[in-house]
């Protein structure tokens, strides 16, 4: 590749931002830093970047409002960086548009992990798996809501999934009787989860069908293609 | 013991009332019912000094041997004449009733230079052919009797009323007469005066009650589910002593908040500010050139951030966002079962039945995930089953490790404190994990109970309350 990755960098703190931008560039990226949004914005319009590293809170324009720039002005992937773990400001930066996000203090192998998921997803045209689906999905007497991530069944109950569980869900029932092999189902659940590396699809589509399938030896909804690949049965609603 | 103190205000206050209100009436009826006896003694004394007084008029032409007298002896009882008075000395001396026939007397002009009066139970064989009103059915006769509508039988002879008195010639004139009872009307009368007292009195003080113990019942409920930033004041009613009550209620309350509001500002900060340098480091860590050197300087760093993750965890509970909905806690316990399985941990867990909760799946999680985590940390495997016993769900789970002694189980769930005083922090683990799992099972309204297992092994259950 001739084409040096290009990454916005935006934190106010000089002490993560720095070391941060310093092993980047020892990976090969060219870094751009910026220590608010307004330098940030000034730099968009300057440069071409191919990924936004982002810090949620920062002072002024916090990192939650120059997402909602970002991804509405350009298709820039968006890795969000937050200190905070609470499960409700996750979802509210996934739904305004992030790629990603991982949280203080994280492995920098792993954010240059991500870092290359979604820009391959990219290269290849790929859609974002979250923050497009609008309310969520209904199908065969499930739910899928994607404002709070959550599985409800016939009787409003909630079924837990994992984060990887969740976004192949999303995947299948979004592309509903398409048939989905395992590289895209990798590229959608890829780089979620610090453990999801090396998960087989295989085993979380049977994890996915012992949770919503009542018999996971004959699936009804998640159906395996052969030649290789699943497929979401049956009738599905937006919501 | 069969509980009859009542437990609300308002019912011990109408208890008190009721029992003094009973306790009136029984002394006002006690005092009637004498006032009632006395004026029968009266009466019947009456009967016996116009008995006395007639008696004496006639004394001259009463000639015994005529056949009207004879009769009228009967019904009126003869006078006993004689040198002893009727009322001997051991007798209990009635001096009211002699002043009021003294009294008589004196008005009918004719004195006397002793008298005396008694009362009673037994009449004397000498007495009991002079006494007036022996004859029961003069009472059923009577008009004024009849016109009542009394079927009754005349009520029972209770005693005799004795007056004697002594003549200027020093001889003693004698009669009896009978005392009846009165009370079966009294009983009534009671009766009724109790019940028209106590509606009178109960309801306006049911109504009074009501009127004190609302407010109360209010701020009692309110101080039950006090969440801090309750904005919205407790409204100030009933009397002065609520409202200011409920004034101190709502000044503490909003104390509470500030307090509470400052804590998690200031808990927000240090989880921010300590993040962002550890951060910096673990990206810093990333430089050092050994191998080994580097792996430990990050599994430390990682045990900072799982340590800062409880605290914060723990001092955050009761003020999460996260709203409770119903959870199948099959598929809750699978996700957190998948999470360690994949981390090559050896945990079993066979799906049952379909079971839901209202829980806050977030923290529950965090709770299962921890008692999981311990189960490994100490045994070798975690067993996990699900148990439904009344309006209770529990959780069991269940390692193949030593346990703990009896005596150190509740100390298992102070802070930092882990079974093995020996243990370093190389082991993992911030010492929050039960502290915190408990406060997550409390907050649910159930709870954590540690015990050993009969094969050995310690059993860790969380109990979460079902509908």
């Amino acid at each position: 590749m001739t084409h040096k990755i290009h990454i916005l960098l935006v934190d106010d703190e000089a002490s993560l931002r720095e070391p941060l931008a310093e092993y980047l560039i020892k990976q090969g990226y060219k870094v751009q830093q910026a220590s608010d949004a307004s330098i940030a914005r000034s730099l968009l319009n300057a440069y071409d970047f191919d990924i936004t590293l982002l810090d949620i809170m920062m002072p002024g324009e916090d990192g939650l409002s120059l997402c909602r720039f970002v991804t509405d002005k350009t298709d820039i992937p968006v890795i969000f960086i937050s200190a905070k773990t609470e499960e409700t400001e996750r979802i509210i930066g996934l739904e305004l548009g992030a790629d990603d996000y991982i949280t203080k203090p994280f492995s920098p192998r792993e954010l240059v992990a991500r870092i290359k998921v979604i820009l391959r997803r990219a290269e290849r045209g790929g859609t974002k798996p979250l923050g497009t689906s609008g309310g969520g999905y209904q199908f065969s007497g499930w739910t899928l809501k994607s404002d709070k991530r959550s599985l409800i069944d016939a009787d409003g109950v909630n079924v837990s999934l994992s984060t990887g569980e969740y976004q192949m869900l999303l995947a299948l029932v979004s592309r509903a009787g398409k048939v989905l092999n395992r590289d895209q189902l990798l590229d959608i659940t890829q780089g979620r989860e610090a453990h999801a590396f090396d998960r087989a699809v295989d085993n979380q589509i049977s994890r996915l069908r012992r949770k919503i399938e009542s018999d996971p030896k004959n699936p009804e909804i998640i159906k395996t293609v052969w030649g290789g690949g699943y497929m979401l049965a049956g009738e599905v609603k937006s919501l | 013991m069969i509980r009859l103190w009542p437990r609300s205000l308002v019912g011990q206050l109408l208890l008190i009332v009721a029992m003094m209100l009973l306790l009136a009436q029984g002394v006002n009826s006690f005092l009637l019912y004498r006032g009632a006896q006395s004026q029968n003694l009266i009466e019947s004394s009456t009967a016996a000094v116009s008995r006395i007084a007639f008696g004496l008029d006639r004394q001259a032409n009463d000639r015994p041997g005529r056949r009207g007298g004879a009769m009228r002896a009967r019904r009126w009882g003869q006078l006993k004449y004689g040198s002893e008075s009727a009322v001997t000395d051991g007798m209990n001396r009635l001096p009211e009733l002699e002043a009021r026939a003294g009294q008589a007397f004196a008005n009918m002009g004719i004195g006397f230079s002793d008298i005396r009066a008694t009362f009673t139970r037994n009449l004397t064989a000498d007495m009991s052919g002079h006494l007036i009103g022996a004859n029961r059915g003069e009472w059923r006769n009577n008009p004024i009797n009849r016109s009542m509508g009394d079927k009754r039988m005349p009520p029972e002879t209770r005693g005799y009323v004795i007056i004697s008195a002594q003549q200027a010639d020093g001889q003693w004139v004698s009669i009896a007469s009978v005392v009846r009872e009165r009370t079966p009307l009294m009983i009534r009368t009671l009766l009724f005066q109790t019940i028209t007292i106590y509606l009178l009195m109960l309801i306006p003080l049911i109504l009074l009650g009501r009127y004190i113990s609302r407010p109360l019942k209010s701020l009692t409920a309110r101080a039950h589910n006090f969440q801090p930033g309750d904005s919205e004041d407790l409204a100030e009613q009933g009397p002065p002593d609520t409202r200011e009550l409920i004034r101190a209620f709502n000044a503490m309350s909003g104390r509470v908040s500030s307090m509470i509001n400052e804590k998690d500002v200031m808990l927000g900060a240090i989880g921010h500010d300590l993040r962002t340098p550890l951060a910096a480091l673990r990206v810093r860590v990333e430089n050092v050139e050994d191998d080994i050197e580097r792996e430990r300087m990050i599994a430390g760093i990682e045990d900072i951030d799982h340590t800062l993750d409880d605290i914060l965890s723990l001092a955050r509970l009761g003020r999460s966002a996260e709203q409770a909905d119903p959870v199948d806690i099959r598929s809750l316990i699978e996700t957190i079962v998948d999470e360690f399985t994949d981390l090559g941990h050896e945990v079993h867990y066979q799906r049952g039945d379909k079971q839901s909760a209202l829980i806050r799946e977030t923290l529950v999680r965090r709770a299962l995930r921890n008692l999981i985590g311990n189960a490994i940390l100490y045994g070798k495997a975690a067993d996990i089953s699900v148990e439904k016993s009344g309006n209770k769900l529990m959780i069991h789970v269940d390692d193949d490790g030593p346990g703990i002694a009896d005596d150190k189980i509740d100390a298992m769930f102070e802070p930092f404190l882990r079974g093995d005083a020996s243990r370093n922090r190389a082991t993992g683990g911030s010492g929050l994990g039960l502290t915190l799992a408990r406060a997550i099972a409390r907050d649910h309204g159930g709870d954590i109970i540690l015990q050993n297992r009969e094969k050995g092994g310690l059993r860790a259950t969380l109990e979460l309350p079902i509908k």
